[in-house]
Protein backbone atom coordinates (compact mmCIF):
# COMPACT_ATOMS: atom_id res chain seq x y z
CA UNK A 1 0.00 0.00 0.00
CA UNK A 2 2.76 2.40 0.99
CA UNK A 3 4.73 1.37 -2.10
CA UNK A 4 1.83 2.13 -4.41
CA UNK A 5 1.40 5.52 -2.79
CA UNK A 6 5.07 6.40 -3.17
CA UNK A 7 5.12 5.25 -6.82
CA UNK A 8 2.07 7.42 -7.45
CA UNK A 9 3.86 10.26 -5.69
CA UNK A 10 7.02 9.92 -7.80
CA UNK A 11 4.90 9.82 -10.98
CA UNK A 12 3.01 12.95 -9.95
CA UNK A 13 6.24 14.75 -9.02
CA UNK A 14 7.86 13.90 -12.38
CA UNK A 15 4.70 15.11 -14.13
CA UNK A 16 4.89 18.39 -12.20
CA UNK A 17 8.59 18.86 -12.91
CA UNK A 18 7.90 18.31 -16.62
CA UNK A 19 5.28 21.06 -16.58
CA UNK A 20 7.60 23.41 -14.69
CA UNK A 21 10.18 22.80 -17.44
CA UNK A 22 7.55 23.59 -20.09
CA UNK A 23 6.69 26.78 -18.25
CA UNK A 24 10.35 27.85 -18.19
CA UNK A 25 10.72 27.07 -21.92
CA UNK A 26 7.55 29.05 -22.62
CA UNK A 27 8.83 32.11 -20.80
CA UNK A 28 11.99 32.00 -22.92
CA UNK A 29 10.32 31.23 -26.23
CA UNK A 30 6.87 32.90 -26.39
CA UNK A 31 6.52 36.06 -28.50
CA UNK A 32 4.64 38.59 -26.34
CA UNK A 33 3.75 39.46 -22.75
CA UNK A 34 0.42 37.67 -22.69
CA UNK A 35 1.74 34.43 -24.15
CA UNK A 36 4.69 34.45 -21.78
CA UNK A 37 2.34 35.13 -18.91
CA UNK A 38 0.17 32.14 -19.64
CA UNK A 39 3.26 29.95 -19.96
CA UNK A 40 4.64 31.28 -16.70
CA UNK A 41 1.42 30.92 -14.71
CA UNK A 42 -0.77 28.14 -16.13
CA UNK A 43 2.05 25.65 -16.62
CA UNK A 44 3.68 26.48 -13.31
CA UNK A 45 0.38 26.19 -11.42
CA UNK A 46 -0.04 22.62 -12.62
CA UNK A 47 3.68 21.95 -12.14
CA UNK A 48 3.83 23.29 -8.59
CA UNK A 49 0.62 21.54 -7.54
CA UNK A 50 1.84 18.26 -9.07
CA UNK A 51 5.25 18.48 -7.41
CA UNK A 52 3.88 19.42 -3.99
CA UNK A 53 1.06 16.84 -3.99
CA UNK A 54 3.55 14.21 -5.16
CA UNK A 55 5.72 14.97 -2.13
CA UNK A 56 2.59 14.66 0.00
CA UNK A 57 1.94 11.19 -1.41
CA UNK A 58 5.54 10.07 -0.87
CA UNK A 59 5.32 11.18 2.78
CA UNK A 60 1.67 10.54 3.72
CA UNK A 61 2.03 12.31 7.09
CA UNK A 62 2.56 15.60 5.19
CA UNK A 63 -0.47 15.05 2.95
CA UNK A 64 -2.76 17.51 4.74
CA UNK A 65 -0.14 20.27 4.75
CA UNK A 66 0.61 19.81 1.06
CA UNK A 67 -3.13 19.87 0.33
CA UNK A 68 -3.40 23.28 2.03
CA UNK A 69 -0.35 24.61 0.16
CA UNK A 70 -1.79 23.39 -3.16
CA UNK A 71 -5.15 25.01 -2.44
CA UNK A 72 -3.37 28.28 -1.68
CA UNK A 73 -1.44 28.08 -4.97
CA UNK A 74 -4.62 27.19 -6.87
CA UNK A 75 -6.31 30.28 -5.39
CA UNK A 76 -3.53 32.82 -5.58
CA UNK A 77 -1.68 31.99 -8.81
CA UNK A 78 -4.61 32.39 -11.29
CA UNK A 79 -5.87 35.51 -9.50
CA UNK A 80 -2.49 37.22 -9.58
CA UNK A 81 -1.88 36.30 -13.22
CA UNK A 82 -5.33 37.62 -14.11
CA UNK A 83 -4.57 40.91 -12.33
CA UNK A 84 -1.19 41.19 -14.09
CA UNK A 85 -2.64 40.46 -17.53
CA UNK A 86 -5.53 42.89 -17.03
CA UNK A 87 -3.14 45.55 -15.78
CA UNK A 88 -0.81 45.18 -18.74
CA UNK A 89 -3.76 45.23 -21.18
CA UNK A 90 -5.18 48.38 -19.63
CA UNK A 91 -1.81 50.12 -19.62
CA UNK A 92 -1.66 49.56 -23.37
CA UNK A 93 0.90 46.83 -23.94
CA UNK A 94 0.49 45.62 -27.51
CA UNK A 95 -0.27 42.04 -28.46
CA UNK A 96 1.80 40.00 -30.89
CA UNK A 97 1.42 41.20 -34.49
CA UNK A 98 0.25 37.81 -35.78
CA UNK A 99 -2.68 37.61 -33.35
CA UNK A 100 -5.98 36.32 -34.73
CA UNK A 101 -8.53 37.73 -32.33
CA UNK A 102 -8.71 40.12 -29.38
CA UNK A 103 -11.70 38.80 -27.45
CA UNK A 104 -11.15 41.05 -24.46
CA UNK A 105 -11.41 44.24 -26.57
CA UNK A 106 -14.78 43.03 -27.93
CA UNK A 107 -16.01 42.20 -24.44
CA UNK A 108 -15.01 45.64 -23.13
CA UNK A 109 -16.79 47.34 -26.08
CA UNK A 110 -19.94 45.28 -25.57
CA UNK A 111 -20.10 46.03 -21.87
CA UNK A 112 -19.66 49.75 -22.59
CA UNK A 113 -22.45 49.62 -25.18
CA UNK A 114 -24.69 47.85 -22.70
CA UNK A 115 -23.98 50.54 -20.13
CA UNK A 116 -24.84 53.25 -22.65
CA UNK A 117 -28.09 51.49 -23.59
CA UNK A 118 -29.10 51.08 -19.98
CA UNK B 1 39.50 59.61 -21.07
CA UNK B 2 36.61 59.17 -18.64
CA UNK B 3 36.17 55.58 -19.75
CA UNK B 4 39.85 54.88 -19.16
CA UNK B 5 39.61 56.36 -15.66
CA UNK B 6 36.48 54.30 -14.97
CA UNK B 7 38.18 51.10 -16.10
CA UNK B 8 41.25 51.89 -13.99
CA UNK B 9 39.06 52.62 -10.98
CA UNK B 10 37.08 49.39 -11.41
CA UNK B 11 40.30 47.42 -11.75
CA UNK B 12 41.63 49.03 -8.58
CA UNK B 13 38.46 48.15 -6.62
CA UNK B 14 38.34 44.66 -8.12
CA UNK B 15 41.96 43.95 -7.22
CA UNK B 16 41.51 44.87 -3.58
CA UNK B 17 38.14 43.06 -3.28
CA UNK B 18 39.67 39.93 -4.78
CA UNK B 19 42.75 40.07 -2.58
CA UNK B 20 40.51 40.46 0.48
CA UNK B 21 38.27 37.55 -0.42
CA UNK B 22 41.23 35.31 -1.29
CA UNK B 23 42.34 35.62 2.34
CA UNK B 24 39.08 33.93 3.46
CA UNK B 25 39.54 30.16 3.36
CA UNK B 26 37.02 28.69 0.91
CA UNK B 27 34.89 25.69 1.82
CA UNK B 28 36.18 25.39 5.38
CA UNK B 29 33.55 24.77 8.06
CA UNK B 30 33.93 27.76 10.36
CA UNK B 31 30.76 27.28 12.42
CA UNK B 32 32.26 24.77 14.82
CA UNK B 33 34.63 27.18 16.52
CA UNK B 34 34.41 30.25 18.69
CA UNK B 35 31.11 31.86 19.57
CA UNK B 36 29.05 29.81 17.06
CA UNK B 37 30.00 26.56 18.77
CA UNK B 38 29.17 28.09 22.15
CA UNK B 39 25.65 28.99 20.97
CA UNK B 40 25.14 25.55 19.43
CA UNK B 41 26.21 23.74 22.60
CA UNK B 42 24.63 25.87 25.32
CA UNK B 43 21.78 27.63 23.51
CA UNK B 44 19.14 24.99 24.03
CA UNK B 45 19.80 24.55 27.76
CA UNK B 46 20.11 28.26 28.47
CA UNK B 47 17.14 29.59 26.50
CA UNK B 48 14.87 26.57 25.89
CA UNK B 49 14.09 27.72 22.33
CA UNK B 50 14.08 25.01 19.66
CA UNK B 51 14.82 27.64 16.99
CA UNK B 52 18.40 28.66 17.75
CA UNK B 53 18.24 31.74 15.51
CA UNK B 54 15.37 33.10 17.58
CA UNK B 55 17.22 32.38 20.81
CA UNK B 56 20.13 34.49 19.54
CA UNK B 57 17.97 37.32 18.16
CA UNK B 58 15.65 37.67 21.15
CA UNK B 59 17.64 36.32 24.08
CA UNK B 60 21.40 36.73 23.63
CA UNK B 61 21.04 39.87 21.50
CA UNK B 62 17.64 41.04 22.74
CA UNK B 63 18.87 44.58 23.36
CA UNK B 64 20.04 44.79 19.75
CA UNK B 65 16.56 43.67 18.61
CA UNK B 66 15.00 46.42 20.72
CA UNK B 67 17.26 48.85 18.83
CA UNK B 68 16.13 47.38 15.48
CA UNK B 69 12.47 47.79 16.45
CA UNK B 70 13.21 51.40 17.38
CA UNK B 71 14.93 52.01 14.02
CA UNK B 72 11.87 50.63 12.21
CA UNK B 73 9.60 52.83 14.32
CA UNK B 74 11.68 55.93 13.52
CA UNK B 75 11.67 55.07 9.81
CA UNK B 76 7.88 54.68 9.81
CA UNK B 77 7.45 57.95 11.70
CA UNK B 78 9.76 59.83 9.35
CA UNK B 79 7.97 58.40 6.31
CA UNK B 80 4.60 59.42 7.74
CA UNK B 81 5.88 62.93 8.46
CA UNK B 82 7.26 63.30 4.92
CA UNK B 83 4.22 61.94 3.11
CA UNK B 84 1.52 63.51 5.27
CA UNK B 85 -1.02 65.55 3.35
CA UNK B 86 -4.16 67.17 4.68
CA UNK B 87 -6.44 66.70 1.72
CA UNK B 88 -7.48 63.10 1.07
CA UNK B 89 -6.03 61.86 -2.21
CA UNK B 90 -7.26 59.20 -4.56
CA UNK B 91 -5.50 55.87 -4.35
CA UNK B 92 -6.00 54.35 -7.79
CA UNK B 93 -7.75 55.42 -10.94
CA UNK B 94 -9.34 52.10 -11.83
CA UNK B 95 -11.20 49.53 -9.82
CA UNK B 96 -9.78 46.05 -9.54
CA UNK B 97 -11.78 43.38 -11.35
CA UNK B 98 -14.40 41.28 -9.57
CA UNK B 99 -12.08 38.25 -9.65
CA UNK B 100 -9.35 40.07 -7.75
CA UNK B 101 -11.85 41.50 -5.26
CA UNK B 102 -13.41 38.12 -4.45
CA UNK B 103 -10.03 36.42 -4.29
CA UNK B 104 -8.67 39.09 -1.96
CA UNK B 105 -11.66 38.65 0.36
CA UNK B 106 -11.00 34.89 0.54
CA UNK B 107 -7.21 35.15 0.87
CA UNK B 108 -7.03 38.02 3.38
CA UNK B 109 -8.02 36.03 6.53
CA UNK B 110 -5.76 33.14 5.48
CA UNK B 111 -2.78 35.49 5.13
CA UNK B 112 -3.47 37.05 8.55
CA UNK B 113 -3.66 33.57 10.13
CA UNK B 114 -0.35 32.61 8.48
CA UNK B 115 1.30 35.77 9.80
CA UNK B 116 0.01 35.14 13.33
CA UNK B 117 1.19 31.51 13.12
CA UNK B 118 4.67 32.61 12.04
CA UNK B 119 5.17 35.02 14.94
CA UNK B 120 3.51 32.85 17.62
CA UNK B 121 5.72 29.89 16.65
CA UNK B 122 8.86 32.02 16.30
CA UNK B 123 10.70 30.05 19.01
CA UNK B 124 9.85 26.67 17.41
CA UNK B 125 9.96 27.04 13.62
CA UNK B 126 11.79 29.36 11.19
CA UNK B 127 10.35 32.86 11.28
CA UNK B 128 9.42 35.24 14.02
CA UNK B 129 8.03 38.66 14.83
CA UNK B 130 9.54 40.55 11.92
CA UNK B 131 8.59 37.95 9.31
CA UNK B 132 5.07 37.46 10.70
CA UNK B 133 4.50 41.22 10.82
CA UNK B 134 5.65 41.56 7.20
CA UNK B 135 3.23 38.78 6.15
CA UNK B 136 0.34 40.54 7.91
CA UNK B 137 1.23 43.83 6.23
CA UNK B 138 1.29 42.07 2.84
CA UNK B 139 -2.27 40.83 3.52
CA UNK B 140 -3.35 44.42 4.14
CA UNK B 141 -1.51 45.48 0.96
CA UNK B 142 -3.64 42.98 -0.98
CA UNK B 143 -6.78 44.59 0.41
CA UNK B 144 -5.50 48.12 -0.33
CA UNK B 145 -4.82 47.19 -3.94
CA UNK B 146 -8.13 45.38 -4.45
CA UNK B 147 -10.49 47.89 -2.84
CA UNK B 148 -10.06 51.58 -3.56
CA UNK B 149 -12.05 52.60 -0.49
CA UNK B 150 -10.47 50.16 1.99
CA UNK B 151 -8.80 52.16 4.73
CA UNK B 152 -7.26 51.33 8.06
CA UNK B 153 -7.79 53.29 11.25
CA UNK B 154 -4.46 54.95 11.96
CA UNK B 155 -5.38 55.75 15.57
CA UNK B 156 -5.91 52.07 16.39
CA UNK B 157 -2.74 51.13 14.49
CA UNK B 158 -0.58 53.63 16.35
CA UNK B 159 -2.06 52.47 19.69
CA UNK B 160 -1.30 48.82 18.85
CA UNK B 161 2.20 49.86 17.80
CA UNK B 162 3.00 51.85 20.93
CA UNK B 163 1.52 49.32 23.35
CA UNK B 164 3.46 46.48 21.67
CA UNK B 165 6.67 48.51 21.93
CA UNK B 166 5.90 49.22 25.60
CA UNK B 167 5.34 45.49 26.25
CA UNK B 168 8.83 44.80 24.90
CA UNK B 169 10.42 47.42 27.18
CA UNK B 170 8.31 46.36 30.21
CA UNK B 171 9.39 42.72 29.79
CA UNK B 172 12.97 43.95 29.69
CA UNK B 173 12.50 46.04 32.85
CA UNK B 174 10.83 43.09 34.64
CA UNK B 175 13.94 41.09 33.80
CA UNK B 176 16.01 43.85 35.39
CA UNK B 177 13.79 43.87 38.52
CA UNK B 178 13.37 40.14 39.13
CA UNK B 179 16.25 38.63 37.16
CA UNK B 180 19.87 39.39 36.59
CA UNK B 181 19.85 41.96 33.79
CA UNK B 182 17.73 43.88 31.28
CA UNK B 183 15.65 41.41 29.19
CA UNK B 184 16.73 38.49 31.39
CA UNK B 185 14.42 35.49 31.38
CA UNK B 186 12.06 35.50 34.38
CA UNK B 187 9.63 32.74 33.34
CA UNK B 188 10.14 28.94 33.58
CA UNK B 189 11.70 27.47 30.44
CA UNK B 190 9.17 24.63 30.11
CA UNK B 191 9.50 21.62 27.83
CA UNK B 192 11.56 22.20 24.69
CA UNK B 193 9.62 22.19 21.40
CA UNK B 194 6.20 22.93 22.90
CA UNK B 195 4.24 26.14 22.41
CA UNK B 196 4.60 27.31 26.02
CA UNK B 197 8.36 27.11 26.33
CA UNK B 198 11.46 29.28 26.15
CA UNK B 199 10.38 31.74 28.85
CA UNK B 200 9.82 35.30 27.65
CA UNK B 201 10.91 34.73 24.02
CA UNK B 202 7.36 34.02 22.65
CA UNK B 203 5.92 37.03 24.53
CA UNK B 204 8.56 39.35 23.05
CA UNK B 205 8.08 37.93 19.56
CA UNK B 206 4.28 38.31 19.71
CA UNK B 207 4.79 41.95 20.71
CA UNK B 208 7.31 42.45 17.88
CA UNK B 209 4.89 40.81 15.43
CA UNK B 210 2.06 43.17 16.37
CA UNK B 211 4.39 46.16 16.23
CA UNK B 212 5.95 45.38 12.86
CA UNK B 213 2.58 44.45 11.34
CA UNK B 214 0.93 47.69 12.49
CA UNK B 215 3.91 49.83 11.45
CA UNK B 216 4.22 48.39 7.95
CA UNK B 217 0.44 48.51 7.39
CA UNK B 218 0.29 52.19 8.35
CA UNK B 219 3.32 52.88 6.16
CA UNK B 220 1.77 51.16 3.13
CA UNK B 221 -1.51 53.02 3.57
CA UNK B 222 0.28 56.37 3.77
CA UNK B 223 2.43 55.63 0.73
CA UNK B 224 -0.45 54.41 -1.44
CA UNK B 225 -2.61 57.40 -0.57
CA UNK B 226 -0.11 59.99 -1.61
CA UNK B 227 0.87 58.34 -4.88
CA UNK B 228 -1.20 59.88 -7.67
Amino acid sequence: MVDILSYLGYTLTSFGVLFLLFGALGILRMPDVYNRMQAGTKATTLGAVGTIMGVGLINPEWFFKTLIISLFILLSNPISSHALARGSYRSGIKMWQKKDIDAYEKAVQESEENEEAA
Amino acid sequence: MRKAIAVLFLGFIGYYLLSTFLLVPFGVVRVLEGVGLKYLQDGLQQTGAANLVTSIVVNYRGFDTLGEVTVLFLAATGMGALLYSKRPTERARQNASIIVKTGARILFPLIIILGAYVFIHGHLTPGGGFQGGAIIASGFLLMFMSYRTYHVNHVILSRVESSAGSVFVIIGLLGLAYGSSFLANILPLGTVNTLFSAGVIPLIYVAVGFKVGAELTALLDTMLQTVK
